[in-house]
């Protein structure tokens, strides 16, 4: 990490200098990140522990933390095997139109995430090209858990397959192929060959995932109707609490999405630092 | 598929899916066909449909839609908050990538860490927490007050959510190549006499300028399509403070899909120029850095 | 356990990487496929092991038709270059698992996989270092456990690419010893594939010289070092001073110098002579048969003496031992005299 650069020599800053960069950066990131992090926690338990619980407990937010970890459940698992399967044809093969494939797969990172929900929207919704004959069926996909979940996995798509394709690249195909060699079979060579091999690249890649599809807001304030107890995630039930200026509550759901992101920064850091020469470079941002 | 040999009387132009070259590997039908299905289902469909929408449309409506004052001053609103911040990003992303990787100080493997925050932390959340810093009487907006400055509910809110979501892009992008950056580079540099500022800017910046465009257009993009984080803070005032995605919201509210469609397509139409953008910035990047 | 192959091709693109290839491998030989890069002897190495997909011929190990086999169904034993160890298992694990794959049927009890594994160590003479992973093994250990790993599956043939490829000098030299000795043992058909002539020269039984995806010659060690059927196998086999001479009435000639030479050439024309630097003889003197030459250079390498000899503005290289350059007592700028022994001439167009 550049520690040679830091001892004094005749090439590099002076003294003043560097504490003066160090300070400009620290003092930057401190306004911007630290600030509204510790925001966030003293809000939340400005009125003491006793409301803050009752707030976190309170049923609507319940529902909220059970309705975010149900979407979440049920995209980061799909989006994983996408992530895989791409990555395995991407990374193993050569075929016509791979660059195009990779080029589509980091699609949904460009598109508002307002966008993302609306598309199905215009597909599902009452006036979309299916709304009426799902109306017909009386299946309702918009504004309803489903909705949530689709628009999550549009918002999340990218992230395991992002992670995973530039890993497996650079492992290349020689133990695989060694183990065909071996008279190894398609199952066996996936789950005792490749998997050992990005399992700390496929973790990574599920935390960030994760990360976002708990904590994703436009996309799914689009599709989600905000119906209280029913289609609300938490990040939806903070702006409905924040817009009817219960702030104390609002910030104790966030602080609960905090500590989450927290949770997600550390395990990240974690892998980065223990297992980073089993990490692709560059990659998870 | 996997059994298909390209060579042959059908190998005239390009296949999508045909394999080059057999692999003696298993899996390559069921891998891509399964992320080709999947792919197509969750993100293709649907963003054809919108488009499919819009040139349904005709583009006389399409125009009805996108050129009234307001939808033209949210775009406006949108790119010029977007480009500030982004700009801003650029300059402190460079310094603080530059002292993460150059210098040694304690604490570093925190701040570094910490530098994706605004990656994992959800949007609302963050969005909250600024308005309620920088409202009149939040920490941050108080200290404003008697120099004048007012930054929630303003344009300059805008920026400042947009300063912080797009944070870890210029850092993110910047870091490795800076990491990698070749020592002797400079030393040769010194050797020849050039002072240290000197070295900076005629040898490292311009190894450097690739991934900071990158990382410039990387942030641009992710602030131009922001909803979360700017909603609370922007005040959206139409004219003054209300970006493109809050107007495609209310249009959607409004069941005026016809209007969402309209401003939904010309952003997405932005935001895809953006990205051959940063395709080509890449490929740039990867020339210059192999 | 022999290995037939005939008219093997394969393209990629337009590029023909094999052209027509047809090759015997005796049971139990030790066989070199030496050539330059882009020579083709990868690709038939990765035919042969099912890795690689031939477009069209026919290949039969052990008397059984056996391209359209998967590399399971072939019980060919692969080791690669750059050893392809799997690196999240120990060498234990790595050498067992192609035991521990097998269909449950065929699949040995754990006890029984454990001695094997336990034998081939012992054969390998890596016993100690059973539960090491690779990272934390040298170049040359990490060879012999791909070796052992390969040996394991009891494969018909054995296939190694370039074996030492990666591997230091010293190490490199000690390993093809050991292989040629472990080979000894076993008898096991094996195919190596390198580009270093001196390896093939010294391990193999039979070694096949192969150019731009063709078969250049078959032949022992001596056969292609001693009588090089193309120009391209005295070339390739070993250091060789070319020099473009001219044949009328069987006899060469260098620009006015007459060589007489055995010559297998009946055509008369331009032709490409070659001698090899230790067949170039130096006398302190112009005696009857030499050429009257002057010493451009000399350096002393080891235990020889590399001459540097101008012949009518040719310069022609001449390796003598040192004893021998002590004798002639030769400086740069004198006379002397040379003679051209065991010279092949091939026409132009080979």
């Amino acid at each position: 990490m550049g520690e040679g650069l830091a001892s004094p020599r005749p090439l590099g800053e002076s003294r003043t200098t560097r504490l003066l960069l160090i300070g400009t950066a620290l003092a930057f990131l401190g306004i911007f990140l630290f600030v509204p992090l510790v925001a966030v926690f003293v809000e939340a338990l400005c009125r003491g522990v006793g409301v803050y619980w009752s707030a976190v407990t309170d049923p609507y937010a319940v529902s909220a933390i059970r309705l975010t970890l149900l979407v979440a459940g049920i995209a980061v698992p799909l989006n994983l095997s996408f992530g895989v399967a791409a990555a395995w044809a991407v990374t193993k093969f050569e075929f016509t139109g791979k660059s195009l494939l990779v080029t589509l797969i980091d699609l949904p990172f460009s598109v508002s995430p307002v966008i993302s929900g609306m598309v199905y929207i215009l597909l599902f919704g009452l006036q979309g090209w299916f709304g009426p004959w799902l109306l017909a069926h009386d299946i309702q996909l918009m504004f309803a858990v489903p909705g949530l979940v689709m628009a999550t996995m549009f918002v999340t798509f990218p992230f395991v397959a992002r992670e995973l394709i530039p890993l497996m690249q650079e492992q290349g195909t020689d133990e695989e192929e060694a183990a065909v060699s071996l008279g190894a079979g398609g199952f066996q060579l996936f789950w005792r060959v490749t998997l050992p091999n990005i399992r700390w690249g496929l973790l990574y890649g599920v935390l960030l995932c994760n990360a976002r599809a708990m904590g994703e807001f436009g996309a799914v304030s689009v599709v989600s109707g905000h119906i209280r107890g029913l289609t609300n995630t938490m990040p939806l039930h903070i702006e409905i609490l924040y817009n009817e200026y219960n702030l104390v509550a609002a910030f104790a759901v966030a602080s609960l999405l905090a500590v989450l992101a927290l949770i997600t920064l550390v395990a990240k850091s974690a892998l980065e630092w223990r297992y980073g020469g089993e990490l692709s470079r560059g990659g998870g941002s | 598929m996997a059994d298909l040999a390209v060579t042959g009387p059908l190998s005239f132009g390009w296949r999508v899916g045909m394999l080059n070259r057999r692999s003696v590997l298993p899996g390559f039908g069921l891998s891509f066909g399964y992320a080709v299905t999947y792919l197509s289902l969750i993100v293709l469909v649907p963003l054809a449909g919108l488009m499919i929408r819009s040139v349904g449309m005709g583009p006389a409506a399409f125009w009805a839609e996108i050129a009234s004052t307001r939808v033209l001053a949210a775009f406006r609103v949108s790119f010029a908050t977007a480009l500030a911040a982004a700009a801003i990003n650029t300059v402190f992303g460079l310094l603080v990538a530059w002292v993460l990787v150059r210098y040694r100080f304690p604490g570093k493997r925190v701040v570094d860490a910490m530098v994706d925050l605004p990656f994992a932390l959800p949007t609302s959340v963050a969005g909250i927490a600024l308005t309620t810093l920088y409202s009149t009487k939040g920490w941050i907006g108080a200290l404003l007050v008697p120099l004048g400055i007012k930054v929630a509910f303003t344009p300059l809110g805008i920026v400042l959510a947009l300063t912080f979501i797009g944070l870890p892009f210029v850092v993110r992008t910047v870091q490795p190549i800076l990491q990698d950056l070749n020592i002797e580079q400079e030393e040769a540099a010194f050797s020849l006499g050039a002072t240290r500022l000197q070295t900076f800017i005629r040898v490292i910046f311009p190894a450097l300028l690739p991934a900071l465009m990158t990382g410039f257009a990387l942030a641009f993009a992710r602030g131009l399509g922001e909803y979360g984080s700017v909603i609370f803070i922007a005040g959206n005032i139409p004219r003054v403070s209300e970006i493109v995605p809050l107007l495609i919201v209310m249009q959607l509210e409004q069941f005026n899909y016809a209007g969402a469609t309209a401003i939904a397509t010309t952003m997405l139409v932005f935001s895809f120029l953006l990205l051959l953008m940063i395709n080509l910035l890449q490929g740039w990047m990867r020339r210059r850095h192999g | 356990m022999s290995i037939v192959a005939s008219r093997i091709a394969k393209r990629f693109g337009s590029y023909q990487a094999l052209d027509n290839i047809s090759l015997t491998v005796h049971s139990g030989e030790l066989l070199a496929l030496l050539g330059p890069s882009g020579s083709g002897k990868t690709t038939l190495l990765r035919i042969l092991a099912g890795l690689d997909f031939a477009d069209t011929g026919s290949l039969e190990i052990d008397g059984r038709e056996t391209l359209g086999l998967s590399p399971r169904e072939r019980q060919v034993g692969f080791v690669f270059q750059h050893y392809s160890l799997f690196r999240h298992m120990t060498v234990f694990d790595n050498i067992a698992f192609g035991l521990q794959v097998r269909a449950r049927r065929d699949r040995p009890s754990k006890a029984a996989i454990a001695e094997r594994v336990h034998q081939l160590l012992d054969l390998v003479q890596m016993e100690w270092l059973a539960d090491h992973y690779p990272a934390q093994l040298s170049g040359g250990q990490r060879q012999r456990v791909a070796l052992a790993r390969a040996l394991a599956i009891e494969p018909k043939v054995l296939l190694l690419d370039e074996p030492f490829g990666a591997l230091d000098a010293k190490v490199r030299k000690e390993l093809r010893r050991w292989l040629r000795r472990l080979h000894d043992e076993m008898h096991i058909t094996s195919v190596f594939v390198t580009h270093d002539q001196e390896e093939a020269l010294e391990v193999a039984d039979r070694i096949v010289v192969m150019s731009q995806g063709r078969i250049e010659q078959v032949g022992t060690p001596t056969e292609v070092y001693d009588t090089p059927a193309t120009a391209f196998v005295f070339d390739f086999l070993g250091n060789a001073n070319r020099l473009e001479v001219e044949v009328t009435d069987g006899r060469a000639h260098l620009s006015g110098l007459a060589l007489d030479l055995p010559i297998r050439l009946a055509a008369s024309g331009p032709a490409i002579a070659f001698v090899r630097p230790q067949d170039v003889d130096i006398g302190k003197t112009v005696e009857a048969t030499m050429a009257p030459a002057v010493v451009r250079s000399i350096v002393t390498i080891g235990p020889t003496a590399r001459f540097e000899l101008d012949v009518g503005g040719h310069l022609i290289e001449a390796v003598v031992d040192r004893e021998r350059s002590r004798g002639l007592d030769l400086a740069v700028g004198d006379h002397c005299g040379v003679r051209l022994g065991q010279v092949q001439v091939f026409s132009r167009s080979s």
